[in-house]
């Protein structure tokens, strides 16, 4: 009941502020005003606040339980992105004065071709990355009001889509600095008072011994909502009580290693019993469990490299991360933001590893159905039953709300942006529109680009969060981080190589993925590049790119553009051209 | 073009970029290949610390054994040290990326 209230507040606030926020800022250049006077401190919290999003509330800590802590890779690269975006884009970004990754790709490479490629780039990433963000909010919503999966993704889905049609909260720094403290709050607090409330981390064994996890003192109850196929490690004695009024509790007893497919009802395991694992998912003894990297698969390291890749070069392709490097007032100003934001994300992710580890051991229930992206959001009552476990749970509750809310918001303004300025005038042949008929088509994209995601969401309720996560960040850093790379430091880049170097990342990335999921998760090396292909792909990616720009017959010249891109503030240069921003009807509310 | 010829005319390096002459490029990519090359400094440490650590936690079995207060070496090592490493990285970065940017400035309002 509380945790409703919690998630309602942050739901109205966040929509509330949205639309006070549109009266606020109605353009672009008031944002530019307004950001005059908003602190480095400021806009690195507003950066991480946007950031950090469904991935990094749940998917850490679920992954983590699940896979072990090969999963704090992730949050190590999710981190790292940021060190890669200030070494190579951020200052000269923010001088080139591009809104969105289109429109730098047009303006440096002079090629309307490349916007529309680029466009449809971002219509995939963003949609690849809203995924896991609904599929975040389906699972909360139902750990907190028993509503089914697809109620939560379809209501999360529209409030975002009604935020975003409305002008979106984008805009306003602090709303988006707020929503990051408020997911510090919601995950630190609940992990520090839980940690001191056990008096450390429990049962050693079964994190870093030779134990699975397993049963407390008491027997456990799983209720299995459909029958469950799903491997006992340990022989044990378990009864079955079936849904429905027929039958009578089932007793028996499997092997160690035996597979059973359990059908729908109450599976009680009796007390210190090893807690068996859902089919698809290996159960780890301690040791395997704590172990960082190593064996096949997920935990190999190709894996980890591969991961870390992606994670690495891929924060910089996201398309909702580049337009807020706009609320600073220049290229030095930008570095700076970002210096901070390296800072308030390494305070973030000290915490979801926690969850992980604690769920192993106080709520082992959620390997038999394998919904360990719930962790973070059940871990309290499990910890802390009463009302103190409640209130806390209401916490983790709202911070979960805040990170999927914050970033589908931003994700869906660039598709929506995208949506209304590039590909609908292209559909239409028609160049000119007003303000009016843009922002009538903004909002209606706002709906229509949340339509695809919701219902891929659908059908990715067993991928884990971080699974899809880990896609969006292959898939951008094999595409738009090249072309950032080169585009921004390289003069010989031609739009022809831009072109086929994205489109060669794109393919192999999506083909990697697509395989892995055809061949039922492959073991092995190979499995690992399915799974991650980003260690291949990037490589391919920037090798076409230049191998291409290099075959063109004349070598292009961009002067100008390297002038907007490199030359420092301060030297009174005449505006180049390159530096007008795009001024846009329908993303003003951005 | 005679660039002696040029200088002597009173014409400075502000000047040169603003018609965005040969010489203003010339400058300009000075000052760019200077920037990549912090940069690519700073990817080095990075690539350094980042990539050593999954071979070695995966070669070194000790790491994994020893305890430190209770928990692996092998963990401390993943979760500790790295985020304040990317900071003082990141923030050491900015600093030379401005001084490289003001020497420039410097460099084009001299007469």
């Amino acid at each position: 009941m509380i945790a409703i209230l919690a998630v309602a507040a942050v739901t109205a606030g966040t929509v509330g502020l949205g639309a006070m926020g549109t009266r606020l800022a109605r353009t672009t250049s008031d944002l530019l005003v307004a950001s005059r006077a908003m602190t480095a401190w400021w806009n690195a919290a507003a950066i991480s606040g946007e950031y950090l999003s469904a991935a990094s509330f749940l998917g850490i800590a679920g992954l983590e339980m699940q896979n072990g802590t090969t999963a704090l890779w992730q949050s190590l690269g999710f981190t790292a992105g940021y060190l890669a975006l200030l070494l190579f884009v951020a200052a000269p970004l923010r001088r080139f004065g591009s809104y969105t990754i289109s429109d730098f790709a047009e303006a440096r490479l002079r090629s309307p071709r490349l916007r529309a490629l680029a466009s449809a780039t971002v219509l995939l990433i963003g949609g690849f990355y809203l995924v896991p963000q609904l599929k975040g909010a389906g699972l909360a919503l139902n750990v907190v009001t028993g509503a089914p999966y697809f109620v939560g993704v379809l209501a999360v889905g529209l409030v975002v889509s009604f935020n975003v049609g409305l002008g979106g909260m984008r805009g306003i720094t602090y709303v988006q600095a707020f929503q990051f403290w408020l997911k510090v709050f919601a995950i630190a607090l609940p992990a520090c008072l839980i940690l001191i409330h056990l008096g450390g981390l429990p049962a050693r064994a079964a994190l870093f011994g030779e134990r699975y996890p397993s049963v407390g003192s008491r027997p456990a109850t799983v209720t299995l909502h459909a029958p469950q196929r799903v491997t006992f490690p340990l022989a044990t004695g378990y009864t079955v009580i079936p849904s429905g009024t027929r039958h009578r509790p089932l007793h028996d007893h499997a092997h160690a290693g035996e597979r059973i497919t359990l059908p729908a009802g109450e599976l009680v395991l009796p007390p210190h019993a090893a807690v068996p694992v859902a089919a698809g998912t290996t159960a780890l003894r301690g040791s395997e469990w704590a172990r960082p990297v190593g064996g096949s698969g997920e935990r190999s390291p190709v894996f980890v490299y591969s991961l870390l890749i992606a994670t690495f070069l891929g924060t910089m392709g996201l398309p909702h991360i580049l337009v807020r490097f706009y609320t600073n007032p220049d290229g030095p100003a930008a570095r700076h933001t970002t210096v901070r934001v390296l800072g308030l994300l390494g305070l973030f992710y000290i915490f979801p590893g926690i969850y992980g580890a604690l769920g192993r051991v106080l709520v082992p229930q959620l390997y038999v159905t394998g919904a360990t992206d719930t962790v973070v959001l059940r871990l309290p009552q499990a910890a802390w039953p009463g009302t103190v476990g409640n209130i806390l749970g209401a916490i983790t509750a709202a911070g979960a709300f805040a990170a999927f809310l914050s970033t589908s918001s931003g994700l869906l303004v660039s598709i929506a942006g995208t949506i209304s300025h590039d590909v609908w005038p292209r559909l239409s042949r028609e160049r000119t529109a007003g303000v009016g008929i843009r922002r009538r088509r903004f909002r209606l994209a706002a709906v229509v680009g949340m339509l695809a995601p919701i219902v891929v969401a659908f059908f990715a309720q067993s991928v884990d969060i971080a699974v899809l996560v880990g896609w969006a960040f292959a898939l951008a850093a094999s595409t738009f981080c090249p072309l950032f790379l080169l585009g921004i430091w390289w003069t010989r880049l031609t739009a022809a190589g831009a072109a086929s170097g994205m489109v060669a990342g794109a393919l192999l990335a999506t083909s990697g993925i697509l395989a892995g999921l055809a061949l039922g998760e492959p073991g092995g090396v190979a499995g690992a590049l399915f799974a991650q292909p980003a260690i291949v792909s990037v490589p391919i990616a920037f090798l076409v790119m230049i191998v291409v720009s290099l075959r063109a017959v004349e070598r292009p010249n961009p002067d100008a553009e390297m002038l907007a891109l490199h030359a420092p503030e301060g030297l009174d240069l005449p505006e180049t051209g390159v530096r007008d921003p795009f001024v846009l009807g329908p993303r003003a509310g951005v | 073009m005679d660039s002696r010829r040029d200088h002597l005319g009173g014409r400075t390096p502000r000047d040169e970029l603003a018609e965005a002459t040969a010489h203003g490029a010339l400058y300009l990519r000075r000052l760019r290949q200077r920037q990549l090359a912090l940069s690519l400094m700073a990817l080095l440490a990075f690539g350094a610390l980042v990539g050593v650590l999954p071979l070695a936690i995966d070669l070194l079995p000790a790491l994994r054994r020893v305890d430190v207060l209770g928990i692996p070496l092998a963990l401390w090592l993943l979760v500790v040290p790295l985020p304040p490493i990317f900071l003082i990285l990141g923030a050491l970065y900015a600093r030379r990326a401005d001084a490289l940017d003001e020497s420039f400035r410097e460099l084009v309002r001299r007469r």
